[in-house]
């Protein structure tokens, strides 16, 4: 097999590995908002449950939670596995990301000085007022560092996708360097990795750039 | 800085949205009218020379050309799904397709969870596979040596406690296992390894390919491939059986099997009845 062909069979997979890293930014980000709410209530049960939640999707394999996700339901209610297998993969991400998410931005959340929220009561904003306009712009700027840091990782976790044999980019990469019984494909595996995030870092850093107003 | 979001959202819902439409489930055919079965043929991508990816992209190998010719036979539309090999009987039960048919050795556990198995198409022995000059030239020789095995394949029940060969892989130093053959060979190739456990063909297709490797065929373990069809499939299998024996009897089947030269026809079961 010549490289140009190798590079081309192995593009095919990257819009689907684009297509797992993309939705499950976009549905990770405010489930993660959404968790880390739960995880911040001052009702016990509420967060200690959500706390619990957290603790399995964290302290768990991911490739674990994909079987799980993909198969589970088939195994304990007979419903048939999507044939679309990209869902079933994203939302196994999707939840995963959003604890990860959850408790960075409640560590964001809970650095704000007490002090702002007193002095957004006496100014009379009311409290959805003093979170979405003074907590929350600042809370983005501090913890977008890490963020980038989940996002980088998400891009390389994609390859997890092969478990459920969903036809990702390092998929096909592995199914080539066994027929072909060659390592090339993962050298270019890890080229298009290395692409791939440095558009990231790209992007990212113009986010953090364009949030550093007081430099 | 609004519009470059916006512009990055869109671009990623077009991009989404067409890794969502791509290629809708088999039955589509189905639709026209006239009922044409879709048969799913469940591979492993990574098994040469029985199933794996050619030089130009495509899926082919062995099963593969004649699955395809079977189904044409049949007048059924043909497909391949790679499984994910460590759980091919999950994906089989899943629907995700019709059969693993795929250099898959018959297990007795197999016809005990009630799957529907084949007539055994190909005897397959395992092999050791060593370097030219590593002096090993019988399995005596491997005591005290490292020996690695593809986790998952029948050379691994084998030397796996309760295997066949349980008293031999006591004698190893190590008994290594990796999770694809490919990992297996550069173990050995760089000297991490003495000695490799894996099939007689996929030995053979590595070394045609690649110099100072031996192979040392002792009768280690015989075994039988088949095809594999969920519990319900008896009738499949059977139509499937049928196909296969017809193109053994016009001569396709050996036709097929002459480009494989690592598949030995002297074990192919139909072209020696």
């Amino acid at each position: 097999m010549t490289l140009m062909t190798m590079i081309m069979k192995m593009s095919e997979g990257l819009g689907r590995t684009f297509a797992i890293f993309a939705l499950t930014l976009i549905f990770s980000i405010p489930l993660g908002m959404i968790v880390a709410w739960l995880r911040m209530s001052k009702n016990r049960i509420i967060s200690n449950v959500t706390r619990f939640v957290i603790s399995i999707l964290r302290g768990t394999p991911l490739m674990l939670q994909l079987l799980a996700v993909t198969y589970g339901p088939y195994y304990l209610f007979e419903i048939s596995v999507s044939r679309n297998k990209l869902i079933p993969v994203v939302i196994a991400f999707a939840i995963n990301y959003a604890a990860y998410f959850a408790e960075i931005y409640r560590g964001g959340i809970e650095s704000m000085p007490v002090g702002q929220y007193e002095a957004a009561n006496v100014l009379g904003y009311s409290k959805m007022q003093t979170f979405f306009h003074i907590i929350l712009p600042q809370v983005v700027k501090r913890i977008m560092p890490s963020i980038t840091n989940e996002v980088v990782t998400l891009v390389k976790d994609t390859s997890m996708a092969f478990t459920v044999s969903y036809q990702e980019m390092f998929t096909i990469g592995k199914q080539i360097a066994n027929s072909q019984t060659s390592f090339m494909p993962f050298l270019v595996a890890g080229v298009f990795y290395f692409i791939f995030n440095g558009v990231v870092d790209l992007v990212m850093g113009k986010i953090e750039k364009s949030m550093s107003y007081y430099s | 800085m609004k519009k470059f979001f916006a512009m990055m959202l869109a671009l990623v819902m077009v991009l989404s949205l067409a890794a969502c439409g791509e290629k809708a489930p088999a039955d589509d055919g189905a639709a026209d009218g006239d009922e044409v079965k879709t048969f799913v043929m469940g591979i492993d991508p990574e098994y040469p020379p029985f199933s794996y990816i050619d030089d130009n992209g495509e899926y082919s190998g062995f099963d593969v050309e004649v699955c395809k010719a079977a189904c044409e036979l049949l007048g059924w539309n043909f497909e391949v799904f790679g499984v994910n090999w460590d759980q091919k009987l999950v994906q089989l039960d899943a629907m995700e397709c019709d059969c693993i048919w795929s250099g898959m050795t018959i297990l007795d556990s197999m016809k005990e969870a009630g799957y529907v198995l084949s007539a055994p198409y190909y005897y397959n022995t395992q092999v050791i596979l060593v370097k030219d000059d590593s002096g090993i030239t019988s399995s005596a020789d491997l005591a005290g040596k490292v020996v690695s095995v593809q986790l998952g394949t029948s050379g691994e029940a084998l030397l796996n406690e309760g295997g066949d060969l349980e008293s031999l892989a006591a004698t190893f130093a190590e008994l290594s296992t990796t999770d694809s053959f490919i990992k297996c060979f550069a173990d050995l190739d760089g000297n991490a390894v003495d000695a490799v456990f894996v099939d007689m063909p996929v030995a053979a297709a590595y070394v045609a390919e690649n110099e100072g490797f031996t192979i040392i065929n002792e009768d280690l373990g015989a075994e039988e491939y088949g095809i594999a069809f969920r519990s319900g499939d008896a009738e499949m299998c059977a139509e499937m059986e049928a196909a296969v024996a017809e193109l053994v009897a016009n001569g396709t089947y050996a036709k097929i099997a002459a480009n494989y030269p690592d598949i030995d026809p002297v074990n192919l079961v139909f072209l020696n009845d």
